[in-house]
């Protein structure tokens, strides 16, 4: 596989794409390793969908982007068997049963149809196997959609907003899904603007804004990075707000508080995701 | 192969529920049928209705067809999944090529009951049948292939058809028509259709739509890649 590192399963170097005179990705670089749940989060219009379409070979693009150590541009039929994907459009056959869509792949990838009931079980939908694509709700043709992504066990599945308009007990489902596929070696990249998600799922982010990567690494440790100095939320007894920094600085101030007996409410503001955007970009996340 | 059988299972499962697209492949024999049943006091009505609802089967129906599938494939994002799932393109367009010719040429059958055919005029019409879908479908799949969505594809696929399919059938009352009508692929087939055999132009005409389609599908598979 070339001179990329055995573990590295997606590299990208450079990688810009144009449409028109419009730049909406402007070098990006990152590399996914085996066996993580990456994330790549950023607002509407970011361009995470141009870059999973990049990855998939269904855009060219400027720079270099790899799988597998493949050149995305150049991905043959031996390499699509080894990549699962979940896009925005679910590309079913609407008039089909579950049973259909699935058993066509099931054939074209040579897998038994025993891995079809299997599938259905995991994503929830083993009842509904009988029922057309078109009956279906929002939520579970998104299901359909996983279950024919993992139906022939790739090592690398692609994720383009797989909770985005689901209720949260679906998405937890989901998640579960994909925490267990992880605990088999199973690569996932995701995009998403939930940054809870992002948070809960990935071993690391990747914040996108305007085709940039304005950040990258474990969510956990992006946000004490930016928010060393957390936010005290206080609420007086005459019912006045206000925001103190916790520092050493301020001590005094909140133990005057306490002192007076005015203090009715404090607690602090866990950094988020969120904030970190802000921060960095001046721009909400999930706008 | 494997691929191919699948697909093709896929095609035939769904266009069994695509009512439409069903109407289109029996809507000509079954009006061969009722026009000759509703003339039956009259002689040699088979004789005028089956060639002029067989050249109509074989032009517009696969034309339609195809079409229709493959903008349909485009649009839902289906052909996406297939590609994503490791299916070439060429697997995809040969598959729906199989599939519109045996549904055709299975329909199209229905003509051979109607009319008094020997097993040598029998062979001609099938064989006529046969390369007139084929051209047909042709057409279909460079109108596929150019159309961003079903309803630009049907746009285009609807009057196309419509001309291949009724010029020959103008010409008959028309002299004017009849000149043009001659240089149609389904209006060459006509002749095999009411009980005559392959001649030069019965051949050489439709071989000439059938290179330079296939040249024209050439350079519109490689322009738009089926996006
Ligand atoms: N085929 C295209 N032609 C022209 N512009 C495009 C095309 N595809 C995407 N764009 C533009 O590229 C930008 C990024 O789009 P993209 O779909 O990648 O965003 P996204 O991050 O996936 O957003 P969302 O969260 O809404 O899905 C958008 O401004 C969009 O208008
Ligand atoms: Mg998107």
């Amino acid at each position: 596989m070339g001179d990329i590192p055995e573990n590295s399963i997606i590299s990208l170097y450079n990688v810009t794409r144009s449409f028109g005179d419009r730049e909406v990705l402007k070098g990006i670089s990152f590399e996914v390793s085996r066996g993580e749940i990456f994330g790549l989060l950023g607002p509407s219009g970011a361009g995470k969908t141009t870059l999973i379409n990049i990855l998939t070979g269904q855009l060219s693009c400027g720079g270099n982007a790899e799988i597998f150590g493949t050149g995305c541009g150049s991905i043959g039929s031996g390499l699509y068997r080894r990549i699962g994907a979940v896009l925005d459009n679910c590309g079913l056959y609407e008039r089909l049963s579950c049973l259909d869509n699935l058993r066509l792949h099931a054939r074209i990838h040579a897998v038994p149809f025993s891995r079809i009931e299997e599938a259905l079980q995991k994503v929830g939908l083993a009842e509904s196997g009988n029922k057309k694509v078109k009956a279906l709700s929002k939520g579970m043709k998104q299901r359909l959609a996983l279950a024919r992504a993992i139906l022939h066990e790739p090592k690398l599945i692609f994720m383009d907003e797989p909770t985005s308009g689901l209720d949260p007990s679906t998405a937890l489902e989901i998640h579960d899904l994909m925490k267990e596929l992880q605990s088999k070696g199973t690569t996932i990249f995701l995009t998403t603007h939930n940054m809870d998600e992002a948070y809960r799922m990935c071993d690391r982010i990747a914040l996108l804004s305007e085709g940039e990567i304005v950040e990258l690494g474990n969510p956990a440790e992006i946000c004490r990075q930016h928010c060393s100095s957390s936010i005290l939320n206080i609420v007086t007894t005459d019912g006045e707000q206000m925001e103190i920094d916790n520092s050493p600085a301020h001590a005094e101030a909140v133990a005057q508080l306490m002192r007076e007996g005015r203090l009715k409410a404090i607690h602090s503001s866990e950094p988020d995701l969120g904030t970190v955007f802000l921060k960095l970009t001046g721009k909400e996340l999930d706008k | 192969m494997k691929t191919i059988i699948a697909l093709l299972i896929k095609q035939c499962k769904d266009s069994l529920r695509n009512l439409p697209s069903l109407m289109i492949l029996i809507i000509y024999p079954a009006v061969a049928f009722v026009m000759i049943m509703a003339m039956k006091g009259e002689e040699g009505m088979d004789n005028v209705f089956v060639p002029m609802f067989a050249a109509m089967h074989c032009s517009f129906a696969p034309l339609v067809i195809s079409s229709n599938i493959l903008s349909e494939e485009k649009e839902k994002g289906t052909l996406r999944s297939l590609i994503m799932a490791g299916v070439s393109r060429v697997k995809v367009l040969i598959s729906l090529s199989v599939f519109v010719l045996v549904s055709v040429l299975l329909t199209g059958s229905a003509f051979l009951l109607m009319k008094e055919f020997t097993v040598q005029t029998a062979a001609s019409f099938a064989a006529a049948m046969l390369t007139g879908a084929a051209v047909s479908t042709l057409i279909g799949l460079c109108i596929g292939i150019y159309s961003k969505n079903v309803t630009a594809a049907n746009g285009l696929a609807v009057p196309v058809g419509l001309v291949f399919a009724l010029l020959p059938m103008l010409g008959q009352f028309n002299e004017g028509i009849a000149k043009i009508a001659k240089y149609t692929y389904s209006g060459q087939f006509r002749e095999v259709f009411e009980g005559g055999e392959f001649t030069l132009n019965t051949t050489l005409v439709p071989a000439a739509y059938f290179v330079a389609l296939s040249i024209l599908l050439l350079v519109l598979f490689r322009r738009k890649g089926m996006e």
